[in-house]
Parts: C-alpha cells; sequence; structure tokens
C-alpha cells in the first residue's frame, strides 16, 4: 500500500481540508451501510491510503486522517484541538497535579455548538436519540441543520462530521494578531518561531514514521498571506527530511484574498507577495497546482452552481470536491495499465503523476486545475454536450482558449451516467473519452485517462451550491427544478464528476505576472518595494535567483521553443 | 486565551492620549501577571473556547495563550518573550518591571514633568544598577567539577517558582545532573542534547532521567525482539525503502516488463544496503550473544524489515533528525550517511533496548550506555496540560543551571537584589545626578521594589511593611530578601534562595528600553505592524 499524508496550510486550505475529509468520511460510513447503493462498496479505492489506524489507550481502535493541519490559534472554533477520540476523562483533568498553591481559573466564552454538530454528538450518544427516528421528521431536521450551515458556518470546524487525530490539527499560537493582519510573506515568515517549527515538524514525523511505503504528500497551502511562508518553512524541511518523496502542492486562496486591493500601495505588496510567494513555494515541490478563482460564482466553473463568493464554505466546497477527484487515482488499487476493471481504471502514483504532468520533453511544474461539477452524462439530453466542453479552469490568471499541442494532461472522471441511467463503467467512458478527443479540434500530445464508477457523495453538512438544473443523482437536467433556486445535500445526493489537470502554455499569464511584478517592484532600480523585501528578509542575491528561476519557467513555455522541437 | 488586555482598536492618538494609552496598556498588563510571581503565585487554567485545558504558571507562556489586540502590550510581551528566549527565565518580573516603570512615570508625568527628564533619568539609572549588579553578585567557581549544591541552589529556587515543593525536589536533581551529563569542557552546552520525552499514564506524575535515549517509536516487524541486551547501535541515515530515482522514472515505458525491470533493479540496490548492514551485524555478533539495533533516520520498507528481522536485527526508521547526534553521544559510534565502508567501529553500544507500549504509542528505550554525554527526561503525567506544565518547568530548570555555568555567577534572589539595588540608586546615585533627571532615577529604583512588593502580595502580606522592615534591615548593613510565609527578613544565602545573574541582568537592560520608548511615543502604531523583536 502507497499512503499519503496530507497537510493542510491556513484558513482557506483548511476549510477546503474540512470538506475534502467529509467526502472521505462519507464514503467510508456508505461503504459499510447496508442499505447504501452497491456503487459506493468500491473496494478498489483504497482508504488506508489517506487514513491511518490506530489504537487509544483505553484500547478502542480508530481510524482517522493521516493529516497534519496547521492554522492560527482559536480558528478551531468549537473542536478541541486533540480531537474527540483520545480524550481521557475530564474530571481528572481539571485537577491541578503540579501546585498547591492557588489556582485561578480563566475560561473564554464556551464556542456554541450548532445545530449540524449537536446532531453529531447526538448520534454518537444513541440514548439520548430514542424516538426520534420518524422519517419525516428527521428529514425536517436535516433541512434546519443545512439552513444553520448556510447561514452560520464561520469555522471550518463548524461543518466537520470527521474525527482526526489528537497529532493532527496544529495551532499557531502566540502570534497576537489577527487573521486579517496576517496578509502577507514577510509577516508570515516572522511570526513561524523555530519552536512552531520544530513542533510542525514532529506532527508530520508522527505520520510518516507509520507509512511503510509512502507515495507523496498532498499539501494545501492557502498562499494569500502569511502562510505562504509557513507553507514554505515547513516544506523545505520536507525537502531535507524525505527528499525522495513528491509534494503535490495546491495553493489555494478564498474570493474573500481578492477583495480590497485597489490601492496602490497594496498593489505592490499584493504583486510581491505573489511573487515571492509562487517562487518559494514552487521550488519546494513537484507539482504545484494553482486554485482558486477570484469570483468563483461568475465563472464558468460554476455553470450548474449558485455560489456565493463571500462564503468560503461554499467556495472550498467546490475546490475540495476537485481535489476528492484529483486524488482518487492516486488510491486506485490496481496498479499498471494492464490490471484494470470495470469499477476502477488508470491508477497513478503521485510520482507517477508528477512524470507525467511535468518530467516529459517540456518541464513545466505548474499544472492548470480544470473541472466539471458536475459532471454531464454520457447520453440522452446532453449528447452532444461533451465531456471535454464541461471543464473549466479553477485555476487563476491564465489565458483561455489556447492551443498547445505539447500539452500533458490527466483527466479523471468518475460517477458518470451512461446509457440507460446507469453508472456509466470504465469502457464506455474509455470509449466515449476517446471519441470526444477525437472529434476535438485540439488535442493534447498525452492525456491519462483515470475512471472509478464511484460518484462523489454528498454529505449532509455540504452547502446548498447547486443549481436547479441538477438532479438527485448529480443529473444535468434540461428543465430548472420548480421551486428552488439552490439545491443542496437533501436533494442532491451524490454527483458525477470530473477533472483535468493539465500542463499547458495557458499558465503562462500566470507565470509572467510573477515575473513582472517581481521585477518591477522588487529587483529593478529605485523598485517601490525593495525595502519591503528586505523588511521580509529577501537579499538581493535571493531576489535575483528568484527571477531567473521564473524566467525558466517562463521560457520553457514560450511558443517559439515549442515551435522548434516540433518533432512529435 | 480568555484574557485580553484593553482597548482592542487603537488608532492613531495624539500625543497625551497615546501616552497614557501606554501607560494603561503596560498596567494592565502587569495586572494580569502579577499573581504569577514567585512560589506563592498563583498557576492559571485556562479554558479555551473548545473545553481545551493549558495550565501554566509561567509569564512566558501566559503571554502566548493570550489574545493580546493592544499594540503597547504586544510590545512589551514580545520583550518579555524574547527576554525567555535569549535567558530562558523571568518573563514575569520583566513585564512587572515594565509596567512598574510606566506607573512610576505616570506620577510625574501628571505633575508636568517631561517624558525626556525621565527618560534621561532611567539611562543613568540602568547604567548604575548594571554596575551594582556587577559587586552584588555571588561568583561562583567551576572549574572541571562544576559545585554541585550551587547548581541545585538555583535550578532548585527555579522550579519551585513553578512545582509544589516535593516535586520541584526531585526535578532538581534531575536537571542538574541532565546538564553535568551533556557538559564538556570548553564547550557551549547545548540543551538540546537533553531529551524531553514524555508518556502519559492515567494515575502517575513522575519524572525520571534516563542516561541514554527515550524514543518515541518502536520497531515495525512482529518478529523483532522487544527487548534486548548487549546492543551494538548503528545509526544512520540510510534510505532502506524503495523508492522511485529521479533517473529511473518510469511511467513512460511502455511495456510492463521494462516497468519490473526497473522496479527489480531499485529493489536490488536497497537489498544490498540491508545486506551489508547484516554482514556487519554477522561480523560483530559471530559468536557471541550480543545484539544488533539499526536506528535510522530514513524510512525501512517492510521487505527490508523482513530482512533485517531475519537477521536478528532490531531496526527503527524515520528517527528524529536530532537523535542521530544525541544517540551518538550517548551510545558512541557514529551517524553514518552510506552504508558502504561500515566497520565496527562506526557501531555504538548500549546495555540495553526495550520498547515500552501504550496504547498505539510506543517507547523504545536505550540504557545503560557507557560515559553518556546525552540523556532524556522522562515526564509522565496524566494528561497533556500537566506534562506541557512539568515539561515547561524541566526546560526552566535546564536554563538555569546552564546559565549559572556560564556566567559562573549567581544573584541573591527573593528580592535581595531589588531592595539593596534600590537603596544603592536613591542613596548614592541620586545625588550625583544633576537636575531633574534625578527623578527619574527615583522613578528608577522605586520600580525595582515591584519584585519585592509582588512577593509580598502574593503570599498575602502588607507590602508597605515588608518594604519598610526590608529597606530597615538593609540600611543596617544586611543582605536581605523576603521570607513569604513571615514577611521577615531573611538572608537568601542562607536560605539557598539564587537567581541567575545573566536573567537579572537583561531585566534590567531591557525594561528600561521598552519603558522609555512607551514614555516618548509620538503615536501608537497599529497592532500587528511591528513585528521585529526588541532587542
Ligand atoms: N523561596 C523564595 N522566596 C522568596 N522569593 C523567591 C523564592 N524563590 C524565588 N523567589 C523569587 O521569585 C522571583 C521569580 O519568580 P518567577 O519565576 O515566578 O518569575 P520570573 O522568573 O520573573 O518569570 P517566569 O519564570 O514566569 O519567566 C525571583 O525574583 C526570585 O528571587
Ligand atoms: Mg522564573
Amino acid at each position: 500500500m502507497r499512503e499519503i499524508v496530507t497537510v493542510q496550510v491556513g484558513g482557506f486550505a483548511n476549510f477546503i481540508g474540512s470538506h475534502f475529509w467529509n467526502f472521505q468520511d462519507e464514503l467510508l460510513g456508505l461503504a459499510e451501510d447496508p442499505n447504501a447503493d452497491e456503487i459506493f462498496k468500491n473496494p478498489l479505492l483504497d482508504v488506508d491510503v489517506l487514513y491511518r489506524s490506530g489504537e487509544t489507550h483505553q484500547g478502542i481502535l480508530t481510524y482517522t486522517p493521516r493529516l497534519v493541519s496547521v492554522d492560527l490559534q482559536g480558528t478551531l472554533g468549537s473542536m478541541s484541538s486533540r480531537g474527540t477520540l483520545y480524550n481521557v476523562d475530564s474530571q481528572a483533568a481539571s485537577e491541578v497535579n503540579t501546585w498547591r498553591g492557588t489556582v485561578s481559573t480563566h475560561a473564554s466564552e464556551p464556542h456554541q455548538k450548532n445545530l449540524f454538530l449537536q446532531s453529531l454528538e447526538e448520534e454518537q450518544n444513541p440514548t439520548e436519540r430514542k424516538g426520534k427516528k420518524i422519517d419525516s421528521q428527521r428529514e425536517y431536521q436535516e433541512k434546519d441543520i443545512v439552513e444553520c450551515l448556510e447561514n452560520g458556518v464561520k469555522f471550518w470546524t463548524d461543518y466537520s462530521k470527521v474525527h482526526y487525530h489528537p497529532q493532527s490539527l496544529y495551532e499557531l499560537s502566540g502570534l497576537w494578531m489577527d487573521v486579517e493582519d496576517f496578509d502577507n510573506y514577510g509577516i508570515g515568515r516572522e511570526a513561524l518561531s523555530s519552536g512552531h517549527q520544530e513542533d510542525i515538524s514532529e506532527r508530520l514525523r508522527f505520520f510518516v514514521e507509520e507509512c511503510d511505503h509512502i507515495q507523496g504528500f498532498q499539501f494545501i497551502v492557502d498562499d494569500s498571506g502569511g502562510f505562504s511562508a509557513v507553507a514554505a518553512e515547513f516544506l523545505e524541511n520536507i525537502a531535507d527530511e524525505y527528499t525522495n518523496t513528491p509534494v503535490l502542492l495546491y495553493t489555494t486562496r478564498g474570493p474573500a484574498s481578492y477583495m480590497n486591493l485597489g490601492q496602490k500601495k497594496h498593489k505592490v505588496v499584493r504583486g510581491l507577495h505573489d511573487a515571492v510567494s509562487f517562487s518559494r513555494l514552487s521550488s519546494l515541490c513537484k507539482l504545484i497546482v494553482p486554485l482558486g478563482l477570484p469570483s468563483l460564482s461568475r465563472s464558468k466553473a460554476s455553470a450548474y452552481l449558485s455560489i456565493k463568493d463571500e462564503k468560503p464554505y461554499h467556495c472550498s466546497a467546490v475546490y475540495a470536491a476537485a481535489l476528492h477527484s484529483t486524488s482518487l487515482p492516486f488510491r486506485m488499487q490496481s496498479v499498471g495499465r494492464a490490471a484494470d476493471s470495470q469499477d476502477v481504471s488508470g491508477a497513478v502514483s503521485v510520482s507517477d503523476l508528477v512524470e507525467i504532468l511535468s518530467g516529459n520533453a517540456r518541464k513545466n511544474m505548474v499544472a492548470i486545475l480544470d473541472m466539471a461539477m458536475p459532471a454531464p452524462s454520457l447520453s440522452g439530453r446532453d449528447v452532444g454536450q461533451s465531456m471535454l466542453g464541461h471543464l473549466h479552469p479553477v485555476t487563476y490568471e491564465i489565458a483561455e482558449d489556447v492551443e498547445d499541442s505539447q500539452a500533458m494532461e490527466t483527466l479523471n472522471i468518475h460517477g458518470v451516467i451512461g446509457q440507460g441511467g446507469h453508472y456509466a463503467s470504465v469502457s464506455e467512458v474509455k470509449d466515449y473519452i476517446h471519441a470526444a478527443y477525437e472529434h476535438a479540434n485540439a488535442m493534447p500530445k498525452f492525456c491519462h485517462l483515470s475512471v472509478a464508477r464511484t460518484p462523489l457523495p454528498i454529505p449532509l453538512p455540504f452547502p446548498r451550491i447547486f443549481s436547479s438544473l441538477v438532479g438527485g443523482q448529480g443529473k444535468l437536467l434540461g428543465e430548472p427544478i420548480a421551486g428552488s433556486l439552490s439545491r443542496g445535500s437533501v436533494d442532491v445526493h451524490s454527483i458525477p464528476i470530473g477533472t483535468r489537470l493539465r500542463s499547458s502554455i495557458a499558465i503562462l499569464p500566470h507565470l509572467e505576472n510573477r515575473l513582472t511584478h517581481l521585477q518591477r517592484f522588487g529587483i529593478q532600480r529605485g523598485a517601490a518595494g525593495s525595502e519591503l523585501l528586505r523588511g521580509w528578509g529577501f537579499g538581493r542575491d535571493e531576489l535575483e535567483e528568484m527571477g531567473e528561476c521564473l524566467t525558466r519557467m517562463v521560457m520553457e513555455l514560450k511558443p517559439q521553443a515549442i515551435m522548434s522541437d516540433d518533432s512529435d | 486565551m480568555s484574557l485580553r488586555v484593553l482597548n482592542p482598536n487603537a488608532e492613531v492618538l495624539n500625543k497625551s492620549a497615546a501616552l497614557h494609552m501606554n501607560i494603561n496598556a503596560a498596567k494592565g498588563l502587569q495586572d494580569v501577571l502579577k499573581t504569577n510571581l514567585g512560589p506563592k503565585g498563583t498557576i492559571k487554567m485556562l479554558v479555551g473556547g473548545a473545553g481545551d485545558i493549558k495550565l501554566t504558571k509561567d509569564g512566558n507562556t501566559l503571554l502566548k495563550e493570550m489574545q493580546i489586540q493592544n499594540p503597547t502590550a504586544i510590545m512589551i510581551a514580545r520583550t518579555a518573550v524574547a527576554q525567555d528566549d535569549i535567558s530562558g527565565d523571568g518573563t514575569t518580573s520583566t513585564v512587572l518591571f515594565i509596567g512598574e516603570l510606566m506607573k512610576q512615570s505616570d506620577r510625574y508625568i501628571d505633575e508636568g514633568m517631561h517624558p525626556r527628564v525621565l527618560v534621561d533619568g532611567f539611562e543613568i539609572a540602568k547604567r548604575a544598577t548594571l554596575q551594582f549588579l556587577e559587586k552584588f553578585k555571588t561568583p561562583v567557581v567551576m572549574g572541571d567539577e562544576p559545585d554541585k549544591e550551587i547548581l541545585k541552589m538555583v535550578a532548585r529556587t527555579t522550579l519551585r517558582t513553578k512545582l509544589y515543593e516535593a516535586l520541584a525536589d526531585q526535578l532538581t536533581d534531575i536537571v542538574v545532573n541532565a546538564v553535568l551529563c551533556i557538559r564538556k569542557p570548553e564547550e557551549a552546552i547545548d540543551l538540546f542534547m537533553v531529551e524531553i520525552m514524555h508518556m502519559r499514564h492515567k494515575f502517575d506524575v513522575d519524572t525520571r532521567l534516563v542516561e541514554g535515549l527515550v524514543l518515541d517509536h518502536g520497531s515495525r516487524h512482529p518478529d523483532m525482539k522487544r527487548r534486548a541486551e548487549n546492543c551494538y547501535i548503528l545509526t544512520c541515515n540510510v534510505s532502506l525503502e524503495y523508492e522511485k530515482s529521479e533517473i529511473n522514472a518510469g511511467f513512460f515505458y511502455s511495456s510492463a516488463e521494462q516497468r519490473e525491470a526497473m522496479v527489480a533493479a531499485e529493489r536490488r540496490s536497497v537489498d544490498e544496503r540491508v545486506r551489508k548492514i547484516i554482514e556487519l551485524k554477522n561480523e560483530v555478533c559471530s559468536g557471541n550473544d550480543n545484539n544488533f539495533i539499526v536506528i535510522n533516520q530514513k524510512g525501512i520498507d517492510p521487505p527490508s524489515l523482513d530482512l533485517l528481522a531475519r537477521a536478528g536485527i532490531i531496526a527503527l526508521r524515520r528517527a528524529k533528525r536530532r537523535n542521530m547526534e544525541r544517540l551518538v553521544l550517548a551510545c558512541g559510534g557514529e551517524a553514518v550517511n552510506s552504508v558502504d565502508d561500515l566497520t565496527p567501529d562506526c557501531l555504538g553500544w548500549a546495555g540495553l533496548v526495550y520498547e515500552h507500549v501504550l496504547g498505539e504509542e510506543k517507547y523504545t528505550f536505550v540504557e545503560n550506555v557507557k560515559n553518556p554525554h546525552s540523556c532524556t527526561i522522562l515526564i509522565k503525567g496524566p494528561n497533556d496540560h500537566t506534562i506541557a506544565q512539568i515539561k515547561d518547568a524541566v526546560r526552566d530548570g535546564l536554563r538555569a543551571v546552564k546559565n549559572t555555568i556560564e556566567d559562573e555567577a549567581v544573584v541573591m534572589g527573593a528580592g535581595a537584589f531589588e531592595v539593596a539595588a534600590r537603596q544603592y540608586l536613591i542613596n548614592e546615585v541620586k545625588k550625583t545626578v544633576q537636575g531633574r533627571a534625578q527623578l527619574g532615577v527615583e522613578a528608577f529604583a522605586d520600580a525595582l521594589l515591584v519584585i519585592p512588593k509582588t512577593l509580598a502580595e502574593n503570599s498575602g502580606l502588607d507590602t508597605q511593611d515588608v518594604i519598610i522592615s526590608l529597606t530597615g534591615e538593609h540600611d543596617r548593613g544586611n543582605v536581605v530578601g523576603l521570607n513569604q510565609h513571615t514577611g521577615e527578613p531573611i538572608d537568601p544565602q542562607m536560605e539557598g534562595i539564587f537567581d541567575n545573574y545573566s536573567v537579572k541582568r537583561q531585566i534590567i537592560n531591557s525594561g528600561p528600553v521598552i519603558a522609555s520608548q512607551l514614555l516618548l511615543v509620538d503615536e501608537v502604531i497599529r497592532a500587528g505592524r511591528n513585528m521585529r523583536k526588541p532587542t
């Protein structure tokens, strides 16, 4: 088995992570639920890749994500940083064993658990639940829960249904700073003490030591502010300590981070932050996937969604769905392309993925993520709307409609509905996709296809973000369902989904913007931000090296270069 | 956590309002921390919004747990935390001293005095106090064998401000022995060579010194022994797992055979490394029943574990980087980065290696080593916050011992230094100063008394009475500290109450610097902007 350890650093990354683990938890539950659809009982998608088995001191067995999450102190809301599984009885906890003198207690206002978290707790203590299980009443309750989340999510823990290991949730304390002020690379760099760094690395080591054969790190960072620096330090340690283990890095940002960027001074700070952050992070991983549109709601990716940009709870759900999809091939049991089944096919490991996208003739390590959520069916009313046409980017600052015959792609399709309304088999999907590519006007140089029949389950705490054109199984409807503007987990139980990672020249604007900003605001003589960068701890040499590195990344993709080696 | 200090939304304020805000913020922070001070202080239990508990009697930890929003308070907190980073102790005193300097200044400023004049007085007083400290300190001679008694007294003084007496006294010997274990003549003491390990244990609060190392993981093979005597220790940083090397990446190899051939080749080179280790084991263990332990910083995969287990070797993977150094210091031998030139000289030795399992947690004890220069302090406690608090105390204790050895001096505690320095400033220094800067010296001198006063207050004594009796006794020519039980003067030397010289020095140095900055403020900086740690 080839384990993956997941790392989430920063606010929005943890919002995404929370949804991501909810999906996994939902799949685990469905696999065990005798009443659930057979499609969810797919042993070929190995959960052990992402989860670890453990045991409490009391001998109770546990199953928890292999995860290290880092966030500011105070962002865990009503969840204990030690999780819920390994706690000792709380009576003994309030006893002071070390001091005979005066004790003074300072209690913060307890965080109220919302309706959803309360219902989770009730489920755990079934004694209190007697008689409540009449179905209509239950549905009514579910509606209330969904409603309360729609209006009241403040922390990522507010909608989490997952049990976390005590080593998983790390809070940065002693920063004396509000989240809003933790907004650039320099601040993050300064705030992180060596003590923090060591603690975080130890958490990671705990999870890695258990792995018999780790295939890679899945690293999600909120790179809109100080957490870029936190992640960079962390990644540096990973590169030192686990040199040959590839890191797949998702840099993410919520729409909120794009707001109030008006002023000139901000422009310099943002420009430099983005440039420095990208340079540092990309130099410390194998593949980087930038995620997060300035306005998800108005993007093509939201054609069948109803998103409120100002809600991280909403946006993060979409990116989490994408991450779930892109991580499925890592969990497919069959290794090698020969041993495919009708349920899953196209397993790749993290290092395979890195090699497909960046290890070929062209060394481009920045991939674009496109997604179709929900993905169209292969039949019926959707004939003519090809799967490929539904894939839209959720990576920002890229060129649209560019053709790149040298592009390298991986395509992940799962849970799509085929002829006759059944979940399409692997071969159906393959045939369909091959046909689609044959008819497409532009072909990538290489495309790897991974298929799973299992759709994405929609857990109860998933936000109400489907438009009225989405049916109960995520089918795209020709006519809106009357009477509802947006639909959520009560109406939609699962969806088919498609994602594509693509290494293409379309990423050029992303790279060039960063290069330009670095040069104009940071390196050129008299640059407006040179003082600022010094304050962030970057010396001239380091900046020039970053500039050269970005230049190389750009040159690698410039069309001239491609034309000259048009051998294929 | 739950504590907030004043006005969270600091706008830019005008000068006088800014000054008062600074003074209030300093006082506010002082009020929160003052109950912490000394062996009669209050321990604080902080309960977070989700019910998480933190326990602390340490200024440093408390500050880090607080959500401080006032920019002035943040500045003071940073100074105090820097105090702890540099010298390991004295955070509470730093905050109190700064607060009191501001409070004393407030009086004079209300009477119309310019802050600049006070600041000039502070500068004079600071220099005089530092000179006085040189005379007042108690030199300690550190020959080849440091005076253990004095080390113990310093450690005990610190520990008793954090833990109840019996527990503190137990830890006193532990921290002193730990530092003496890792100390090498002519070299700076690297406290990282003392590993601090903890175990959660339902009913037990216990701490012990392990001469050797405790690792927080165990072997990962069912057939490896859980206990072994007379062990060779191989400390290494060598990958013993199959991993795709860069050159050999193989996705685009079309044929399955090619892929497999590559995998096999890679596997062979891993097996080869394992075999070299086994060869060394066979070389040193043949004809005796000694054991062989591999402790590797890199990974070891199941096939390699199988091979090692079959050869009777116990193997641990993914050891902490720092443990590579510690193991060598504890067991001897050297940490190797390659298995190419393995010789018996690379190996260390431990009389006993065994595993201890608690739920999913595993510990490996490497004990009975010869002449160790690294050791482990093992803390057992019923829950995380108890363990964390003991850990903080242990760190304080270790720092106190290290400081003493490096300072080659200590300072009499229980307020003795502060009382003596105050009298010196008032009686000797003040009169040498021209003009109104005298008042700055006086403010500084009185601010020093915050330490004995707070110690008295925390003991439930009358501060006025105590100060009168202490200064009186001092003026009769004696060195006097405060007896926390009776309020009577005592001789700290007789009672063995000693603080670190470098800690005191740092407090005297940094307190007035920050206070002066706060007094000379033009406008208030916004929170979170000035991230520099003051020096
Ligand atoms: N037995 C004692 N009697 C009187 N005073 C004592 C005694 N032991 C220690 N003290 C005094 O207590 C003070 C130290 O208290 P404490 O350790 O709580 O605070 P700190 O060192 O300033 O800050 P922190 O340890 O929180 O970083 C010193 O001034 C010391 O002289
Ligand atoms: Mg102290």
